[in-house]
């Protein structure tokens, strides 16, 4: 029995924000179609290792690399990223005025189908498409029709990066606090959509606090990120230890 | 001599004793305007050549009704402004240019104006009151000189509603030689009347254009004008607002697209009554070595009780080292009024540029995204008739100016 090559594979990464630096060496894989749990106390670096795989301008990796599906990721521009097959979720999705949100989303859908080799789908397609997602997400079909993000509520906004999530249907998602704002269903949608796509290959990267999402998630692992380093790694037992005693404990850094 | 030629030698007589716009015109001194021989050239002068087009072929105005609204309360004439009698027609009823910073420009397009376009635009026989549909109406108008004064007056009767789209496009295939433009129209609203006026200037990029539109707003009248104005050698968006009757609402919205361009719109807003909203907002996307100037001066006179003034000015420099001015200006002789300005003058937001190349959008993909949406809540937030948008938008022109801007920028950058 063979096991599969990692999706991602994170080594030794150090990355800087400005002239601080903040994740000192991060070391990790993530298997096709596996769930891996980040936690972290508030500034331990989970938001920065996102932003970072996803290209963010103001996230410099200044040591390390990282490999996605093979490819150096690191050399790869956002855009490329994301057509590659990277999600990754934002905690806090800004707006965009004046764009309807089914464009933007189509937009997208369409520029990572073309990057698959896929025929662009119209609008007549999408719509049908995204009608069903959010309506399975619990997102009202008007948000559709509004400008991306503008006057929609916390959750709103979390339901809306799921959407697009369900939509893309990438490799590997990262969703970073995704629960969030979000009432008991919108908890429960996150959960169903992320087995949904698990089932059809899709692997996550999840950064959270709350252990019940947790054990929905049933994850393959949870790593522990201390001071920009992983400094456990474990299972769902990891989690039931800091969910009890919290972040506030001494642990060696060691490699996950 | 008869009187038009009469009154067209007046007006050049007073342009040569009063003199062109100076540099010290405060008016226009980030962006002086080319000099009185552009705008008002010797009485030979100004003949298109090979433009077989009759005198009165339109007035340079064509008018289009939109889908199946209704048209039975239009009257239009095309007016002839050198025979007297309709010269007279055309002019009645509209202020003469006096001495303000404009000035100059209204008196050259007096002696030159040849030909104008008089709209009134009245209720449908037989409907009233709440039975009234919005009339719909489309203008376009085309250059028929090198040099010409077009002339447009449209009058909207006590409590109708008109939407109207006026559009100034040239074909790339016209450009050729630059012309110039000197243009005025004066709106009239009566009581209770709304005009939704949605505005397209795109010139040629040698032409040198200047329009100046004066709205007078009596009681309860609603004006909300958006405009689209690209640049070019020279190109003036002058409006003049005066919220002469209680209880009238004006906005003015500007979108303003200038890659290595001049172009300059001027906001001048008068709160004559009480009661009265104004709302100026302009977006300015700029690059290259564009000369932009957005200059919005809003004055409340002694007595405009509770008057409410709001200006937003933005501009966004996207590549090179446009130089661009913005001017929110306010001027308040009350004391119970409401007045907010402000200017802000900065990139395209990084976050949502992000977010969109996070999504799979490439980096110009994203931008024109981002720029064009800007471009629509803008238009939104001033024109409050989404049909009216959704028409003109599904035309596809804002999003091809928009691609071509950034093209051009991207040029420019690269080049």
């Amino acid at each position: 029995m063979t096991t599969p090559s990692p999706l991602l594979q994170v080594r030794d990464l150090r990355v800087d924000v400005g002239e601080r630096n903040v994740l000192k060496s991060v070391s990790l894989d993530v298997a096709p179609g596996a769930l891996v749990v980040l936690m972290g106390a508030n500034g331990s670096g989970k938001s920065t290792l996102g932003l970072t795989l996803a290209g963010h301008p103001s996230y410099r990796a200044a040591a390390g690399q990282a490999l996605f599906g093979g490819q150096d990721l690191l050399a790869m521009s956002a855009h490329e990223r994301a057509r590659a097959g990277l999600f990754v979720s934002f905690q806090a999705p800004p707006d965009i005025p004046g764009v309807k949100n089914n464009l933007f989303i189509r937009s997208a859908l369409n520029a990572v189908r073309e990057a698959r080799g896929q025929e662009p789908l119209d609008a007549f397609d999408f719509l049908a498409s995204a009608r069903t997602a959010a309506q399975q997400l619990g997102l009202p079909e008007a948000m559709l029709g509004r400008p991306v993000n503008e006057g929609f509520s916390g959750g709103e906004r979390k339901r809306n990066e799921l959407l697009q999530l369900a939509l893309l249907q990438p490799r590997l998602a990262v969703l970073d606090e995704i629960d969030s704002g979000m009432d008991v269903d919108g908890v429960r949608a996150v959960v169903q959509l992320v087995q949904r796509l698990r089932a059809q290959g899709t692997a996550f990267m999840v950064v959270s606090h709350y252990l019940h999402l947790i054990e929905s998630l049933a994850p393959d692992a949870v790593l522990r990120l201390d001071q920009g380093c992983i400094a456990e790694t474990g299972g769902l037992e990891l989690a039931r230890g800091i969910a009890r005693t919290g972040f506030a404990r001494t642990a060696e850094p060691v490699e996950a | 001599m008869d009187t038009a030629r009469a009154d067209t030698l007046a007006a050049r007589d007073r342009l040569r004793m009063q003199g062109w716009i100076t540099p010290r015109n405060e008016s226009f001194r980030h962006l002086p305007p080319p000099g009185i021989d552009t705008w008002l050239p010797g009485p030979t002068d100004n003949a298109h050549p090979g433009c077989d087009a009759s005198p009165l072929a339109g007035a340079g105005w064509t008018l289009h009704p939109v889908g199946s609204a209704p048209q039975g309360g239009v009257q239009a004439r095309w007016l002839d402004a050198l025979d007297p009698a309709q010269r007279t027609e055309l002019f009645a009823g509209l202020p003469q240019p006096g001495n303000g910073d404009a000035a100059p420009f209204a008196w050259a397009h007096r002696a030159l104006c040849r030909q104008g376009l008089r709209l009134r635009i009245g209720t449908t026989p037989g409907k009233s009151g709440p039975d009234q549909s919005p009339v719909w109406l489309q203008l376009r108008h085309q250059p028929r000189a090198e040099a010409e004064a077009p002339l447009l007056v449209l009058e909207v009767e006590d409590g109708v509603h008109c939407v109207l789209i006026e559009t100034h496009e040239r074909e790339a295939m016209q450009y050729g030689r630059g012309v110039a433009q000197n243009l005025h129209a004066h709106i009239r609203l009566g009581a209770g009347a709304t005009l939704q006026h949605l505005r397209v200037a795109a010139p040629g990029p040698q032409d040198r254009m200047a329009h100046h539109v004066h709205a007078q707003l009596a009681p309860h009248a609603r004006y909300e004008q958006a405009l689209v104005a690209t640049g070019s050698a020279y190109h003036l968006q002058r409006t003049t607002l005066d919220l002469h009757g209680h209880n009238t609402t004006a906005r003015s919205a500007g979108l303003l697209l200038a890659a290595g361009t001049a172009l300059e719109q001027q906001v001048h807003t008068q709160h004559h009554a009480a009661h009265t909203t104004s709302q100026v907002e302009a977006l300015a996307l700029v690059s290259g070595n564009a000369r932009t100037v957005v200059n919005a001066h809003t004055r409340i006179a002694p007595g405009a009780d509770e008057a409410a003034v709001r200006q937003r000015l933005t501009g966004i420099p996207l590549m090179g080292q446009p130089r661009l001015v913005l001017r929110p200006h306010l001027e308040i002789h009350h004391d119970k009024v409401q007045a907010a300005h402000g200017a802000t003058w900065g990139a395209l937001p990084e976050d949502a540029l992000f977010y969109a190349r996070q999504r799979g959008l490439d980096d110009a993909s994203a931008r024109a995204l981002i720029v064009e949406g800007m471009a629509h809540a803008l238009l939104e937030r001033c024109i409050d008739h989404p049909t009216l948008l959704t028409t003109w938008l599904g035309s596809g022109w804002l999003a091809r100016a928009i691609a071509s801007h950034l093209a051009v920028t991207q040029e420019a950058c690269h080049g």
